[in-house]
C-alpha cells in the first residue's frame, strides 16, 4: 500500500507545479486572468486528487483484475482523463471574466498533467 | 432702413435658437459600468458593448430620445463555446448583423416612473416595444422580455429559452 501512496503524493506534487508553471505562462502571455477559478489551492487540490486517486484505484484494480492490469487500467485512466475534458467545457464562468474563450486553452492542457506525471513517475515505485 | 431689417432678422434668428435650445433635452453620456443582462433557464449572460445618445428630461419627455446600439459581438454567457456559438450565423450572425439598436419613439410618464416605446432591432428584424424604466441618481433601470423566435433567431424550442429577460441598468453622467 505504501508505495502506492507514495507515488500519488510524488506524481501530485510534480503535476501541481507542472501546472502552477503552465498557469503563470499562459496568463502572462495572453493577459488573461482566471484567478477567480483557478487559483493555487484549486490547482493543488484537482493535482493530488487525480494522482492520489488514481493510485488507489491502481491498487484496488489490481486486486479484480489480475491479468493485464497495466493494460486495462491505463486505458481506464485515459477514458476518465479524456471525460474529465467535459467539466472545462461546460462550466459557465463568472461574466466578470471578460475572455472564457481562453479558458479552455488554459485549463484542458492541466487536465492530462495528473496522468502525465502518474504514468511517468511509475517505474520508480513498482518492481 | 437696412440696418433696422438687419436688427430684425437677428433677433428672429436668436429667438427661433433660443426656443430650439429650450426645447432640447439634456444630453447624458453613458458611463463604464453599465449591465445589460439577460437571463432564462439557459442562456443567461451579458452584452459588454454598449454605445449610444441619450436625451432626456423628465419635464420634457417629448423631447427625450433613447437611440442605443449594442455590439452582437460583446456577448458573453460565460462559456467560451456558447459565446462562438451565439455569434455564430444559426444564431445573432453578427457578421451580417453586427449591432442590436433600441431607437425610442415615445417616453411617457408612469405611476411607477416611466415607459418608453421604440424600435428594437436585432439579427435584422424589427420589432415595436415597449418596457418601463425608472431614472434615479443618474441611472437608468428597465427590465423588458424578449421572444427570441420575434427576431427569428435560433430554431424555435430545443434547449435554449424561447423568452429571455433582459436588464437594463446605466449609469449616465452630464
Amino acid at each position: 500500500m505504501k508505495p502506492y501512496f507514495f507515488h500519488g503524493m510524488v506524481a501530485g506534487i510534480f503535476a501541481a507545479i507542472a501546472a502552477i508553471i503552465y498557469n503563470r505562462i499562459y496568463v502572462f502571455a495572453l493577459a488573461a486572468d482566471f484567478s477567480m477559478v483557478v487559483n493555487l489551492p484549486g490547482i493543488l487540490a484537482s493535482s493530488f486528487i487525480g494522482t492520489v486517486g488514481a493510485s488507489a484505484g491502481y491498487y484496488f484494480f489490481g486486486r479484480f483484475i489480475k491479468k493485464n492490469t497495466d493494460i486495462w487500467f491505463n486505458l481506464l485512466f485515459t477514458i476518465i482523463t479524456f471525460s474529465s475534458l467535459l467539466l472545462p467545457l461546460s462550466i459557465t464562468l463568472p461574466l466578470e471574466i471578460s475572455t472564457p474563450e481562453l479558458f479552455l486553452g488554459l485549463t484542458i492542457p492541466m487536465h492530462f498533467m495528473p496522468q502525465l506525471f502518474w504514468l511517468t513517475s511509475k517505474p520508480l515505485f513498482y518492481k | 432702413m437696412h440696418t433696422g431689417r438687419f436688427y430684425l432678422i437677428a433677433t428672429f434668428i436668436v429667438l427661433t435658437a433660443s426656443a430650439f435650445t429650450l426645447a432640447d433635452a439634456a444630453r447624458w453620456n453613458l458611463t463604464d459600468n453599465y449591465e445589460i443582462r439577460f437571463t432564462s433557464d439557459d442562456p443567461s449572460g451579458i452584452f459588454t458593448d454598449l454605445k449610444g445618445d441619450i436625451f432626456f428630461d423628465a419635464n420634457n419627455l417629448n423631447a427625450s430620445t433613447f437611440n442605443m446600439v449594442v455590439k452582437v459581438n460583446s456577448i458573453n454567457t460565460g462559456n467560451g463555446m456558447q459565446n462562438s456559438h451565439a455569434k455564430s450565423a444559426k444564431w445573432f450572425d453578427a457578421e451580417t448583423y453586427p449591432d442590436i439598436r433600441f431607437t425610442s419613439k415615445s417616453i411617457n410618464k408612469t405611476s411607477n416612473g416611466f415607459s418608453t416605446t421604440g424600435i428594437l432591432e436585432m439579427h435584422g428584424v424589427k420589432k415595436e416595444i415597449t418596457f418601463p424604466f425608472t431614472f434615479e441618481n443618474n441611472i437608468f433601470k428597465g427590465n423588458f422580455e424578449v421572444n427570441r423566435n420575434d427576431y427569428k433567431i435560433g430554431e424555435p424550442g430545443g434547449s435554449a429559452s424561447d423568452v429571455l429577460k433582459v436588464a437594463l441598468k446605466v449609469p449616465v453622467s452630464k
